[in-house]
Formats: structure tokens, C-alpha cells, sequence
């Protein structure tokens, strides 16, 4: 085995027990990045000397004796929203073509406290604004998408060409590429991670967190940047939690939602069949499985598009106005057309977001977390528009790949995307667990007893 | 046409309204998605929010010290 299909947690271990150094770990992911990088294109820019430099930095301090922690040397790729000191945030736009950030976001900031090494910036759907990165090729099969926003970091992480990365989710932009490559995504409880310098979509939706190839990798990420930040109006004030997930499978006690409606309607057989039969897997590890009603779904599309839509043009004012031509097209009308929304559509949707969050959490006292699939297909091939239903219903791929995770960012609460099997052309099946707000311990520790009954997923055959 | 939907003019015109004048070849793209935005969020128009609060964030009491990265 190669450093660089080392898990976080694994790669981890063997630098506190000197097995591994941080330089040759940051080698064999820069090495893999060579080779695999000119096929799916994950990343906006690799900072190959300066992380070099980290990792040598990372290795003499461990060395003398000066361990920070499980990140402490270890490669990490950054979605482009997110501010590093000194390098440019491009959002993969070219708006942001000059952009030089000054500063480090906390998040950014926590990493390098924590010893992460920075491979470099990965691609985003041009500021976040879509689903699917089309400048990134899908990690399992390169005529695919990525899937998006976040589609270079799960990519990267899908590949070996980082061994954790950040993305940021407004509508499912972790989870949706996390499913479609393979990789776990988790979106916190909304304010848990601290978003000051990372560029937003839609402030009342955006998340920031952790893609990663286990349950285990993504609980030591959030332990180390979990924390209150008095610059961001959103954050938590938490005390600091150690999220690894304990060691052993048994989840007897667990109360587990099974949807009976919305989140397996209008979704593709093979995945339901994968998610409906992980469930099962919890369920024979000690799970007790409930069907419930999931509230309001006539309004999610609604509440999400009447919150993101009018906060995103807000967001993008002033650049509209003075370089519209350098927006992508797909990104510029929807910007364009948010101009021309009420200020009473925002204010039904935030009124109805408020009723699905109390809808939510009544659910959430009858269970400890709803299971349910990430997306309702695999990836599509690049260019492929609409998806059909067996009913003959068209959906455009957007609409769909949002479909099931933006109720995750309407009402707050946390959700992890885990792989959990494959359809017939071989592409990745994500499935979701939703749970109570701050209550992401409960959804690691059924996520890392699931991982402990299938043998490990391995990477992506990239390109 | 529904009397709902927006003609490429008013478009114009409503953008214009909010300060972003439109260059003619955008009027009728941004009316159409415009129009499809509003066929989605007229939904919530449905529901009986009686003395229902909008879900937004603010605290009256800033807090002024820097951030513990």
C-alpha cells in the first residue's frame, strides 16, 4: 500500500508512531496528483514547494517531540472559497481572476494550528452555484460528473490526491459529490463550523465541512476545527468535543427513521435497492428501524430556492453590475433573475423554514436519525441535462441531485453521506443520515459501524 | 401566457427597478428564468403562516473580541 491510500486516521497512526514521516506522506499524494491530476482536473492550483515546506516543518516538529494531533502532517486540499493567506480565492470564476485573500479563514487558520499540510485549492461549481463542477471529471468514470458544488475536493479525495479535503454545502454540495465519488461528506449542524473567509453562496444555507474516505477521517476533522468563531453571526457556542466514533459495531438501542415517503420517490432502483439494503445492515447490527413521514416536502424546493436565489444575488451586487460577461452562463441569469424576486418570497421561505424545522425536530424526538439516500441516481455523463423517471417525469440533473440533501440545509441539522455500494456501470450509491442538531457523534458512530462490516472501499480507478 | 409571467420588457423593467439595467440580449433569458423561479417559490404562497416567525439569525449584543482560531 502507498501513503496516499492511506485513510486519514490510518496515515494518522503511522505518523505518531514514526512509521510514516509527513515528507513522505506529502510526496506520494504529490506524486499521485502528477499522475492522476491531467485526467479529472480537481484541482484550481497545487502549491507542490509550499507544501513540501509544511510537511518538512510538520516532520521536525514531530521529531522533536512536538505533536499537534491526528492532522499533524497530513496533505488536506482546500475547496476555492475558502481564504488561505497570500493566495488567490478564484471560486473558480474568473470575477475573481485578480483575487489575493489577506488573510486565513478560521477554518484554514484551525488546519495550520492543527499541522495540516495544504496540497492546494480545489475546483467549485463557479461559486458554488450548481451541482455539477464541470471543469472536474468524475473520479470512477472521467465521461461522468463530478458532481457539485464541492466536486474537486471529493474528487481529490476519491483519487488519493489529498487525504481529506474541505468543501463547503448550501444545498447538498458536500454530500452530492461525496456520493457520487465514493467518499464520506459531512455537512455539520449549521453554525458548528465557523464560514468567516470562505466566500459565500447563500448565508442563511452555507456549511463548511469535512471529505474524507471514512466516518472515522471526517469525525478527526471536525474535532479539530469544530469551535466557536464571534466573526461569523452563525456560529456555535459548543464546548470543544472529541467526535472519533468508538470502536465496536453494536448500535442495539438506536432508533433509525426509514422514510415512507419523498426520499424514495423519483429514485433510481439500483440505489434504492443499496440504500434500503445498508439500512438492513444497521438494522442486523442492532438498530431499531421506524417509518416515518417526512413533513412539508410540496415546500423544500420552494423554501430552498426562495432563500438561496435573492441571498446569492445579494451576495454578487456589486460584480454583476460591473463584470456580468465574467460569470459562466448559468451562473449569470440565475444572479440576473434574483434581481427580480420579492421580498416577500424571502420571507415565506424563511417563515417556512421555520415550520420545517419544528416539523424536523418532532421527527427527531420519534428517532435518533433518518436514513435515506444521498441522491436519487449515480453519476450522469458531462452534458446530460434532465434525468427521467420511470413514470416518464423529466427532472433537470440540478433539481435532482439537490432534490434529497437541501433538506439538510433548510432545517440546520447534520447530515453524513457514506458510500454504500455500486450500481451495474460501477459508479458509487451515497446514502444520507440526518440527525439532530449538534448531534453528529450519533451519525459518525452508525456511519463507523456500517464501514466495519464491508471491507474497505479503496480508491477510485481513477482515469 | 399566464398574466403571471413576465414579458422580456418587464423584465427589463423590473431589473432596471432594482438597479441593474439589462443589455437588450439578456431581457428574454432572464424572464424565462425568472419566470421559472417564481412557478417554484409561488408555492409557499399556500401555506398558513398565521403568527409565524421568519427563521433569521440576529443577536442584538455583537461581540466585538477577535476570533480564537
Amino acid at each position: 500500500m502507498q501513503p496516499y491510500e492511506l485513510t486519514l486516521a490510518e496515515a494518522a497512526d503511522a505518523i505518531r508512531t514514526r512509521h510514516l514521516s509527513p515528507v513522505e506522506l506529502t510526496e506520494s499524494v504529490l506524486e499521485r496528483i502528477a499522475q492522476k491530476e491531467p485526467h479529472l482536473r480537481a484541482y484550481v492550483t497545487v502549491a507542490a514547494d509550499r507544501a513540501r515546506s509544511a510537511a518538512r516543518d510538520a516532520a521536525r516538529d514531530i521529531a522533536a517531540g512536538h505533536h499537534r494531533g491526528p492532522l499533524h502532517g497530513i496533505p488536506v486540499g482546500l475547496k476555492d472559497l475558502i481564504d488561505v493567506a497570500g493566495s488567490a480565492t478564484t471560486a473558480s470564476s474568473l470575477v475573481r481572476a485578480d483575487h489575493r485573500a489577506r488573510t486565513d479563514s478560521t477554518v484554514a487558520a484551525r488546519l495550520a494550528q492543527a499541522g495540516a499540510v495544504l496540497l492546494g485549492k480545489t475546483h467549485t461549481h463557479e461559486f458554488a452555484y450548481g451541482l455539477t463542477t464541470p471543469q472536474t471529471h468524475n473520479a470512477w468514470d472521467t465521461d461522468r460528473v463530478a458532481g457539485g458544488s464541492s466536486g474537486g475536493s471529493a474528487v481529490a479525495v476519491a483519487a488519493g490526491m489529498a487525504t481529506f479535503a474541505l468543501g463547503t454545502d448550501t444545498g447538498g454540495s458536500i454530500r452530492v459529490p461525496s456520493a457520487l465519488n465514493g467518499v464520506v461528506g459531512l455537512k455539520p449542524t449549521y453554525g458548528l463550523l465557523p464560514r468567516t473567509g470562505v466566500t459565500s453562496l447563500s448565508w442563511s444555507l452555507d456549511h463548511v465541512g469535512p471529505i474524507t474516505r471514512t466516518a472515522e477521517d471526517a469525525a478527526l476533522v471536525l474535532t479539530a476545527l469544530a469551535g466557536h468563531d464571534p466573526r461569523d453571526a452563525a456560529s456555535l457556542s459548543v464546548p470543544a468535543t472529541d467526535y472519533r466514533p468508538r470502536s465496536g459495531t453494536d448500535l442495539a438501542g438506536l432508533r433509525i427513521g426509514v422514510p415512507r415517503t419523498y426520499y424514495f420517490d423519483h429514485v433510481d432502483p439500483e440505489t434504492e435497492d443499496a440504500v434500503r439494503r445498508a439500512i438492513e445492515q444497521l438494522h442486523d447490527l442492532g438498530a431499531r428501524l421506524v417509518e416515518v413521514e417526512i413533513p412539508m416536502t410540496r415546500y423544500i424546493q420552494a423554501t430552498q430556492w426562495a432563500l438561496m436565489v435573492p441571498e446569492a444575488t445579494a451576495y454578487h451586487e456589486n460584480t454583476l453590475r460591473t463584470v456580468p460577461d465574467l460569470y459562466q452562463a448559468d451562473v449569470r441569469v440565475l444572479l440576473e433573475a434574483g434581481e427580480l424576486m420579492t421580498a416577500g418570497d424571502y420571507l415565506r421561505a424563511q417563515r417556512s423554514r421555520t415550520l420545517m424545522r419544528r416539523e424536523w425536530a418532532r421527527i427527531l424526538k420519534e428517532v435518533d436519525l433518518v436514513a435515506a439516500p444521498t441522491v436519487p441516481t449515480t453519476a450522469v455523463r458531462a452534458g446530460q441535462e434532465t434525468v427521467t423517471w420511470a413514470d416518464g417525469t423529466v427532472e433537470t440533473v440540478s433539481d435532482a441531485y439537490v432534490r434529497l440533501s437541501s433538506p439538510a440545509n433548510i432545517t440546520g441539522a447534520p447530515s453524513l453521506s457514506l458510500p454504500v455500494g455500486h450500481d451495474s456501470a460501477g459508479l458509487p450509491i451515497g446514502m444520507q443520515l440526518l440527525g439532530r442538531p449538534l448531534e453528529e457523534s450519533v451519525l459518525l458512530r452508525a456511519g463507523h459501524a456500517y464501514e466495519q462490516t464491508r471491507p474497505a472501499s479503496g480508491l477510485a480507478p481513477a482515469a | 401566457m399566464p398574466a403571471t409571467e413576465l414579458t422580456p420588457r418587464e423584465a427589463a423593467r423590473w431589473a432596471t427597478r432594482g438597479g441593474l439595467p439589462l443589455p437588450a440580449d439578456r431581457h428574454a433569458a432572464v424572464a424565462a428564468t425568472a419566470d421559472h423561479i417564481h412557478s417554484v417559490v409561488a408555492v409557499l404562497r399556500e401555506l398558513d403562516f398565521d403568527d409565524i416567525p421568519p427563521a433569521l439569525a440576529y443577536r442584538a449584543a455583537e461581540e466585538a473580541h477577535d476570533a480564537a482560531v
